[in-house]
């Protein structure tokens, strides 16, 4: 079991400062604090529950139709994900069938997601590593501008661009309208091209090289001791990718790649998650070409609160989300509300490893090992 | 007017030097909306619309605000320290303006050493700004201020070494006499020792003024705003406006030692607006630097500058020194 | 340089030059983009069809009757329980005596819109609710039915919801409730 890695007392003066859960690259309501010694960190002590909004108690008291569109706002980013998490565990337990249309809708729009909330990663880890007053500000500009057309897609597809209640138990709730696909392809397109840009604005680049390369080494043994997963774990030399792994929801019937790097630092996030761009965009095509026809759920569309009723039972079902495995342990019990739901967000467990990776380096390093550990709050807190 | 003898020569340099400040505060604010515009096309937006058309009121709109608004002091500030260092900060920032020359005659002093008493007065703005980051008794305005101190001091040495290449191949440091110097060619255009006297110019001006990429001290997203987060209003303002003043001191006196200063085509008259323009040509060029570039870390930009930068220059200076000889051996 | 791919003095002067170059190639070439901003709200934002925007109440078209007859489904599915509906039984049909809604906590689901039996309660494609008093956004009845009427409806109501979600019949015909492409000039989602 690693150790938190302890720092000697060298004589110098010792601040203890606080990085407060108000603070413009705390990626969210995070607080740490942090005692230094000059530049360096010694020590650092997370303190989180800032955003904590009970969502295990909610689930409780509301039923599998209506608490999908609650899931999503766990992970924010990813509202997909978090609701596939959910909506999976019931139909495990309850062994419902899925529909291969709607399972193919599900695998689009989560890898759609999965490219919208790594451009909201490589735009916010930008800004806060460049100043909101210089370069960092022209690549967030950049990366939200193309993610706007993501939410456009979901928009024209469900109605609403950040959180979706689009997953319900046995299926999909919308389908897709026409003009869609067309628009979907248009849009990879441009994204693609898109993404060339930043790789030419940023590799090869000596200040982003020195921003991020050997920085936050987060070695395999460690990344498997503490948890993290993701494309943290991805990163850190261990190949695990849940799509591939414990595929779900027809994963196995798509062509991609996953990407691994060995070094583990920063940079190797970074290429990580940029292979995992196009590799999702490849998965959107694919699914695009061999969409099949059929109906989007397999049980009626939700006529009343009793519906869905989940006979007796428990389930942990796992996603593969753009942070890493969101996990959603549910027990039921025969009625249509669960007894208990446990969430496992992916941000909780990579937050785990800040402790062995911040004390040593400086305070403009927090920043950025911050940025490409890419935690978001509502999974850590729910 | 410094050849007018129907009036005494201090009233001659108190008029030309309110004329001179005038004029340079609503240049200042206009700069300002020239950097917000400039960078909001460069990230596909538009910048300030609004105020006035497509934003032209904007700079007034601003000054106006922190005009009206509450100068806060903390408490535990050392008060004297605190509301002396915008104004121990702006003045270096302004007076460099007083040896430049904005066309031949025209201008407050044209110093026998003019270039130097730019640089000499533009590094005192280290003073102001250290005050102001002790004075806040705050931890980030402090660490900024100490990164602040690092940084300036070393990048001031290869910006004087860059600047020192135009006075060499002048063979003065009186700006006008190195304006005239370029009437054949802009020292920019001299092979190779030129452009890269221009290129480490640039480079050590926009770490010299704490620019991105060089702006750790203020870098927002961990300092919030470095040495200036505990000022509100008017000595906001004047902190803001000394930046700007920096800024566009470094753009005209680049222009004036390497492109040419007033040289222009058209009557002589034009003077002053080729100049400006020049100017601003080399402020547009800091601007795209700033809008382009991720930050770089402190230990990073003081090994950047001992390292790389200060030995790169005065090798120039040196190339300089043997192109000199080799021109006046040849009898050119 | 902290770098650990030292490549030698020169080669990393060349590297450095052209990374600053691309760089700064970028951002050149963006300036000459046009703008991505809409000028809102001289401009009007083009919504989708099937937009979840405000809540509207609807009146039948052919026999200016309200749809709703409150039979309190919604009220029942909302997961944040903003909907308060009171049922008036009457001869022929019921209709609801006061229905309320709370805007300010509403998350904007569907579900309410899913479930209704009668298509009565529906989204708007509008998203006009800024206001600086909060109990404006406590909604009653008549201003639901003045926001139906004010506002283009969406394409989802409940039965389209629903038949879109339901396992196929027997019917040869493909879901055949779609939208229009969304980018277009809003053409109004018809069935």
């Amino acid at each position: 079991m690693s150790e938190v890695r302890e720092i000697d007392y060298t004589g110098s003066e010792r601040l203890t400062m606080n990085m407060g859960p108000q603070h413009p690259s705390a990626h969210g309501v995070f607080r740490a604090i942090l005692t230094l010694e000059g530049e360096k960190i010694v020590a650092v002590d997370a303190v989180i529950g800032y955003l904590h909004r009970c969502h295990e108690k909610l689930a409780e008291t509301l039923a599998y139709v209506q608490y999908p569109s609650i899931a999503s706002k766990t992970d924010y980013v990813a509202a997909m994900a978090s609701e596939l998490a959910y909506v999976m565990a019931a139909e495990k337990i309850g062994q419902f069938e899925v529909p291969k249309r709607a399972q193919y809708l599900r695998v689009a729009v989560n890898e759609l997601q999965r490219v919208a909330s790594h451009l909201l990663w490589l735009g916010t880890w930008c800004l806060d590593m460049g100043g909101a007053l210089g370069g960092g500000t022209s690549v967030f500009l950049y990366c939200i501008r193309e993610r706007e057309q993501i939410l456009d897609l979901f928009e024209s597809l469900v109605g609403a661009r950040l959180l979706y209640g689009f997953h319900q138990v046995g299926g999909v709730r919308y389908d897709i309208p026409t003009g869609w696909v067309e628009q979907c392809r248009t849009t990879m397109d441009l994204i693609e091209q898109r993404l060339g840009e930043y790789e030419s604005m940023l590799h090869d680049n000596a200040f982003f090289e020195m921003r991020t390369r050997g920085i936050g080494v987060i070695s395999s043994q460690l990344a498997q001791d503490v948890g993290v997963c993701g494309p943290l774990l991805r990163a850190s030399g261990v190949k695990y990718d849940l799509r591939r792994n414990a595929p779900y929801s027809s994963y196995e019937d798509f062509e991609f790649a996953v990407p691994v790097e060995t070094e583990g630092d920063c940079h190797a996030r970074y290429r990580v998650r940029m292979v995992e761009f196009r590799e999702s965009i490849r998965i959107v095509r694919q699914v695009l070409d061999g969409l099949p026809e059929g109906p989007i759920s397999s049980r009626p569309g939700v006529k009343s609160l009793a519906q869905v009723k989940v006979p007796k039972g428990e389930a942990y079902a796992r996603v593969e989300g753009p942070r890493g495995e969101v996990g959603c342990y549910l027990v039921a019990d025969g009625t249509n509300k669960p007894y208990r739901m446990k969430w496992r967000g992916a941000s909780f467990s990579n937050l785990a490893v800040l402790p062995h990776i911040i004390p040593g380096v400086t305070v403009a390093d927090v920043v950025a090992i911050m940025g490409s550990v890419d935690p978001v709050f509502g999974e850590v807190d729910r | 007017m410094t050849g007018t003898s129907a009036m005494s020569p201090l009233l001659v340099a108190l008029i030309s030097g309110g004329v001179v400040l005038g004029a340079l505060t609503g240049l200042l604010a206009y700069v300002t909306l020239l950097e917000r515009k400039f960078a909001a096309r460069m990230q596909s937006r538009v910048g300030p619309y609004r105020v006035g058309p497509h934003g032209l009121l904007q700079p007034i709109a601003d000054g106006v605000k922190l005009l009206l608004k509450e100068h806060l002091v903390p408490d535990a500030a050392d008060k004297g320290v605190f509301n002396l260092a915008p104004v121990i900060f702006f003045i270096p920032c302004m007076l460099i303006f007083a040896s430049m020359p904005f066309a031949p005659g025209l201008g407050v002093a044209d110093l026998n050493i003019g270039v130097l008493f730019f640089l000499a007065v533009s590094s005192m703005e280290i003073v102001g700004l250290f005050m102001a980051g002790w004075g806040s008794n705050n931890k980030y305005a402090l660490i900024s201020a100490m990164r602040a101190v690092n940084q300036i001091i070393s990048y001031d040495l290869p910006f004087v070494m860059a600047a020192l290449v135009p006075v060499m191949l002048a063979g003065s440091m009186k700006l006008s006499d190195i304006a005239t110097a370029q009437q054949g060619l802009w020292f920019i255009a001299y092979p190779v020792i030129g452009q890269l006297a221009f290129i480490a110019f640039i480079v050590a001006g926009v770490a010299a003024e704490n620019r991105t990429p060089f702006d750790i001290l203020e870098a927002e997203s961990e300092l919030i705003a470095g040495f200036r987060v505990e000022y509100s209003g008017m000595k906001f303002a004047f902190i803001q406006l000394g930046e700007y003043a920096h800024v566009i001191g470094t753009s005209f006196l680049g222009a004036a030692l390497f492109l040419g200063a007033w040289a222009g085509p058209g009557p002589s008259w034009l003077g002053p607006l080729w100049f400006t323009i020049k100017a601003l040509l080399v402020f547009v060029l800091f601007t795209w630097v700033r809008w382009s570039f991720l930050r770089i870390k402190v230990d990073q930009i003081l090994s950047i500058s001992w390292k790389l930068l200060l030995p790169l220059t005065l090798l120039l200076l040196l190339a300089t020194a043997v192109v000199i000889v080799i021109r006046s051996g040849a009898g050119v | 340089m902290s770098n650990p791919k030292s490549r030698g003095f020169f080669r990393e002067a060349v590297a450095l030059t052209s990374a600053v170059v691309r760089a700064m190639r970028i951002t050149g070439l963006n300036l000459f983009r046009k703008p991505v901003t809409v000028h809102y709200p001289e401009k009007p934002r083009v919504y989708p069809d099937r937009y979840r925007g405000l809540l509207a109440l609807t009146i039948d078209k052919e026999t200016g009757e309200e749809n709703c007859i409150g039979c309190r489904l919604c009220e029942f599915i909302c997961p944040p329980a903003v909907i308060k509906v009171e049922m008036l039984k009457a001869e022929k049909r019921n209709y609801a005596k006061t229905f309320t809604l709370e805007l300010y906590a509403c998350e904007f689901c569907e579900l309410c819109v899913q479930v209704c039996p009668t298509d009565a309660i529906v989204m708007t494609k509008s998203f006009d609710m800024a206001t600086s008093d909060r109990r404006t956004m406590l909604l009653d009845k008549d201003r639901l039915h003045a926001i139906g009427l004010q506002y283009e409806n969406s394409w989802g109501t409940g039965n389209r919801l629903r038949d879109m979600q339901a396992p196929p019949k027997k019917v040869a015909a493909p879901e055949a409730v779609e939208a229009p492409k969304a980018a277009s000039a809003p053409a109004g989602g018809e069935a």
